[in-house]
């Protein structure tokens, strides 16, 4: 029997409170894919899993929005039932729809980077509408190029049947999405102590 | 969704399935032919065995993939013009589609055998020191709270629908339920930090310990075969000196 003797290095407070909202972001990513809405002008039902991606990058900033989403898609791969229809494995980042998925931490970074202006974290209070639309929209459009990209790649799709079946398509509910996070990110609803 | 056993699948180190796992998916995109495909539905075959999955159980979790397999082919056969359909376009799609179904199965006989916490160790050996540990740690929190966010968000919806929220617009109900979930989450993440440094979180704790057994190197032969087959292709067409760049 053989012991072994260590010091404990324990993790500080900001990074626990870090880890915490990235993993809780992270999970409720998946809450998320299992929220479906119909929507007269989408060909399929509506997950919130994008508005996930938005509110990640909104709230935690470019840095840890995009490891959010990074744990995400690692806690999917390795078998938790987080992407849409409670699916999981490394088979569905590499299925047709991986495109979009795999999108998701470049896109809270980019929609993080734009709506703060760097990587630092800015109250959201201090963030105009017109900033938050742009960050908004620069996130959609990340996400929808990888995915037709994916679809191309994964799924074998031309470029014009990836484009307008995979991207075209979904844009006005996401446009709805939009809205919803841009409302989200104005309100007083949200109290988070920086 | 993991499924408790004993199958030679579920006695394997979590190391070893992921290994065989990622060379397969490389293996089966260098080679989507048909004679490619028919050696990977054999390996499949092996994988589905050896998990005692039947193939019918692993797709049924799977079913939101059938659309989209269906899709690629079926869109490019209709051709805008006579003669509106073109069924030899259809061929490359078909196989892509194939190989897709072929790379779930292998994922989803990991996922049937494998318990989260076998993977958040393999996790943590996989990627070492501190970021290993944060993200090991923030997947078995995923994992432990998944399910509390989905019941929060289930309770908004039925209290939302109750009180004819469901006649709201799609815009008003998306922003209700995600502002709900929203504020559980910060409430609870304040909460999960201050407990969690209540119980010493450290960069340093105890892992479980992993060890690689006669099976394993069986899978681990499997895994490199399948790697060296899905960079032959590689070798051949670049030649010996350029292919470690590649």
């Amino acid at each position: 029997m053989s012991t072994q003797e260590q010091s404990v290095d324990l993790v500080d407070a900001s990074t626990a409170l870090a880890l915490a909202r990235v993993a809780l972001f992270a999970a409720l990513a998946g809450a998320f894919a299992f929220v479906s809405f119909e929507y007269p002008l989408s060909p399929a039902p509506v997950t919130l899993q994008v508005l996930a991606v938005f509110l990640a990058g909104l709230f935690l900033g470019p840095v840890w929005g995009a490891v959010s989403m990074g744990v995400y898609l690692v806690a999917g791969a390795v078998g938790l039932p987080v992407f849409a229809n409670a699916t999981a494995g490394v088979g569905v980042l590499f299925g047709p729809t991986g495109g979009y998925l795999l999108s998701y931490p470049l896109a809270a970074g980019v929609i993080g980077y734009v709506a703060h202006g760097g990587p630092e974290v800015r109250s959201l209070d201090e963030v105009g509408v017109p900033r938050l639309v742009a960050a908004l929209v620069a996130g959609v459009v990340v996400i929808y190029t990888l995915g037709a990209a994916g679809l191309m790649a994964f799924g074998g799709l031309g470029l014009e049947a990836a484009v307008v079946g995979g991207a075209v398509v979904f844009l006005p509910a996401e446009a709805v999405k939009l809205a919803a996070a841009v409302g989200i990110a104005r309100s007083d609803d949200v109290a988070m102590d920086a | 969704m993991y499924v408790p056993g004993s199958t030679p699948a579920h006695r394997l180190d979590p190391r070893a399935k992921l290994a065989v796992q990622v060379a397969f998916a490389l293996a089966a995109f260098a080679h989507t032919t048909p004679r490619g495909l028919v050696v990977a539905t054999g390996v499949v075959a092996a994988c589905l065995w050896a998990a005692r999955t039947p193939p019918w159980e692993a797709l049924d979790e799977l079913r939101l993939l059938v659309p989209f397999l269906l899709a690629g082919p079926l869109v490019e056969t209709v051709v805008l013009g006579p003669p509106w359909l073109a069924p030899e376009q259809a061929v490359a799609p078909a196989l892509a589609s194939y190989r897709t179904l072929l790379v779930v199965l292998v994922a989803a006989a990991y996922v049937r055998t494998t318990p989260t916490r076998e993977s958040q160790a393999a996790l943590q050996w996989f990627v070492p020191g501190k970021p290993g540990r944060a993200l090991g740690l923030c997947v078995g929190l995923v994992a432990r709270y998944l399910t509390v966010l989905r019941a929060d968000l289930r309770r908004t919806r039925t209290a939302m629908r109750a009180r004819l929220g469901d006649q709201l617009p799609v815009r008003e109900r998306m922003r209700i339920v995600a502002v709900t979930g929203l504020g559980r989450v910060f409430d609870r993440s304040d909460r999960l930090a201050l407990a969690m440094r209540a119980r010493c979180l450290s960069w340093n704790p105890t892992l479980p310990r992993l060890r690689l057994g006669r099976a394993d190197a069986v899978a681990l032969a499997l895994a490199t075969a399948l790697l060296a087959w899905a960079v032959a292709p590689l070798v051949a067409s670049t030649g010996p000196l350029v292919w470690p760049l590649a």
